[in-house]
């Protein structure tokens, strides 16, 4: 076997070779010349400067996501798509620590919805996405994007009362889109109304067609991250060399995160246990809705700003509602200045006043 | 104490680590007892009911009206042979193969496994083929044109 050289900078920083980290590194090291790749996440920085905490928030998302996968595997086991809700109740009723399980399930996702808006948002503030970082917003906003879809697609698999008319609302949204609207959302409900045909649509975007989507794209967005390194804000980028401080990556922020970690893990339980995911009445297509059904939070703003639009201007606010994302999508390409100028501040008022609508709309739909 | 430069190590560091891996690992043992208890298969119901008999399923007495005829069915979650011997007595045997667990076919004269031949007399006795043991036998009465099986022995219904 022809062994790769050892580069002489590596010798200098692995470990001793009577050690037995040390032999591990020179076995690896001889078979995979991957020392450059390994020197560079090394260097991997993380700035500090008073809002170094934002950078935090993607990792917490991550954890959320890790959540989503071991309870969603778990849930799999005993939920049948053909018997939607008696499996969900069965879950719940019968099967040990399932209620809690489900329950986890559900807090995790709505966490992980909030921290990706804190996420998107600070980067967003902290205007992470200028180039060269015009790929790692983007692979980001298609991830939220996915996220919602993964949303909208568990909250119809119980199969009671609420996950109907909610999706049967959701999906009727698509049907106000001109000219293709009644076709893509029969397209979306494999019919004319949410059936048990829409559960098995929705159950293979769910469990398998998302989380390859999530997977594939969240690989290539940590990849441009730690090719990248992570961005550092105007202010802390003005600084003189000597006052800029940075804490390494690997390992010093990553393991400064595990408390992190166990605090939301015991979050996660304490809230499962004090506030379980109730299962309301199976899903009756005939009987009327349920009184005071609303959207899920992540969705609320959205469906106030709607109710602005009633009856012939409804189009106006769809249009509206689309323009917001995709405002918020091409934002790298309008604001690309370092340091900040005009176009600048600029993007930076449309953020405020979008997050800023999105609180309003939101606490507003949740009180009316 | 040991430093390097690749990881940076220090004492605080290192301690914190071990904090932080204590922990890690308390939550991880905290969560492995819930995930295996949902993972472990609930209990399956006796299939014997509170006056000690089952209702056999997927036989009626028509199928067994005369001498020399058997069916296979069921009682609870289990398969069964029901059948009428010679003299015109109805029985019955658990129809899982002792040897890999297929259920064994009636042929008339004997009890035949197709999976991997094994055979048993009309006793349940294992007489050619891989089979370890006999059939469980059960007792087996005919009431308003409905069969119930019970179990004969004080063994339970559960075996290989």
């Amino acid at each position: 076997m022809a062994d790769y050289p050892i580069p002489p900078e590596a010798e200098k920083q692995i470990p001793p070779e009577h050690k037995l980290t040390g032999k591990v590194a020179r076995f690896l090291l001889k078979r995979y010349p991957i020392w450059p790749i390994i020197d560079h996440l090394a260097q991997k920085v993380v700035p500090v400067h008073k809002h170094t905490i934002w950078y935090n928030m993607g990792g917490i998302a991550l954890f959320f996501l890790l959540v989503q996968i071991v309870t969603g595997l778990l849930l799999m086991v005993y939920y049948r798509p053909a018997l939607p809700w008696a499996s969900v109740q069965r879950i719940v009723m019968e099967i040990s620590f399932g209620n809690i399980i489900r329950s986890i399930h559900h807090w995790s996702a709505n966490l992980m919805v909030l921290f990706l808006f804190l996420h998107m948002f600070s980067a967003f503030f902290m205007k992470a996405y200028r180039p060269p970082r015009e790929f790692t917003w983007l692979t980001g906003a298609a991830l939220m994007g996915i996220v919602l879809l993964f949303c909208f697609s568990g909250y119809l698999l119980p199969w009671d009362a609420l996950s109907f008319f909610a999706t049967r609302v959701g999906i009727s949204e698509i049907e106000k889109a001109p000219v293709i609207g009644m076709w893509l959302a029969g397209l979306v409900r494999g019919g004319p109304d949410v059936t048990i045909d829409t559960i098995g649509r929705f159950y293979v975007l769910h469990v398998t067609a998302l989380p390859l989507a999530v997977l594939m794209l969240l690989g290539i967005h940590l990849f441009f991250i730690q090719i990248q390194g992570v961005s550092e804000p105007d202010s802390f980028a003005a600084l003189p060399k000597e006052k800029k401080r940075y804490h390494k990556f690997f390992t010093e922020f990553m393991f400064g995160e595990l408390p992190v970690w166990l605090f939301f893990s015991a979050l996660l339980v304490a809230l499962a246990a004090a506030f379980p995911r109730e299962l309301a009445p199976e899903a009756d297509p005939y009987a009327s809705a349920p009184v005071g059904i609303k959207p899920e939070w992540y969705f609320l703003s959205q469906f106030q700003l709607l109710k602005l639009f009633p009856g012939e201007i409804e189009m106006v606010g769809m249009v509206l509602m689309a323009l917001i994302p995709i405002g918020m999508l091409l934002v790298p390409f309008y604001d690309r200045s370092i340091p900040t100028d005009r176009r600048g501040k600029i993007a930076t008022l449309f953020g405020i006043v979008v997050l800023t609508g999105m609180i309003i709309f939101t606490v507003w739909g949740y009180i009316s | 104490m040991d430093k390097n430069n690749l990881m940076g190590e220090s004492v605080s560091k290192r301690r914190f680590l071990q904090v932080m891996g204590t922990l890690g690992l308390g939550w991880l043992g905290a969560a492995v007892y819930p995930v295996y208890k949902f993972l472990s298969p609930q209990a399956v119901p006796d299939p014997f009911g509170e006056d000690g008999r089952a209702l056999v399923d997927k036989v009626s007495t028509a199928d067994v009206a005369r001498p020399g005829m058997g069916k296979n069915g069921s009682y609870g979650t289990r398969g069964l042979i029901v059948f009428r011997d010679s003299q015109g007595q109805l029985r019955a045997f658990d129809s899982k193969c002792t040897h890999a667990g297929c259920n064994v076919e009636f042929q008339g004269n004997r009890f035949y496994c197709n999976c991997h031949g094994g055979t048993y007399d009309l006793n349940g006795k294992n007489i050619a083929g891989p089979p370890p043991r006999p059939l469980t036998e059960l007792g087996v009465v005919e009431e308003d044109r409905a069969i119930y099986v019970f179990r004969l022995t004080d063994e339970k219904t559960e075996q290989a």
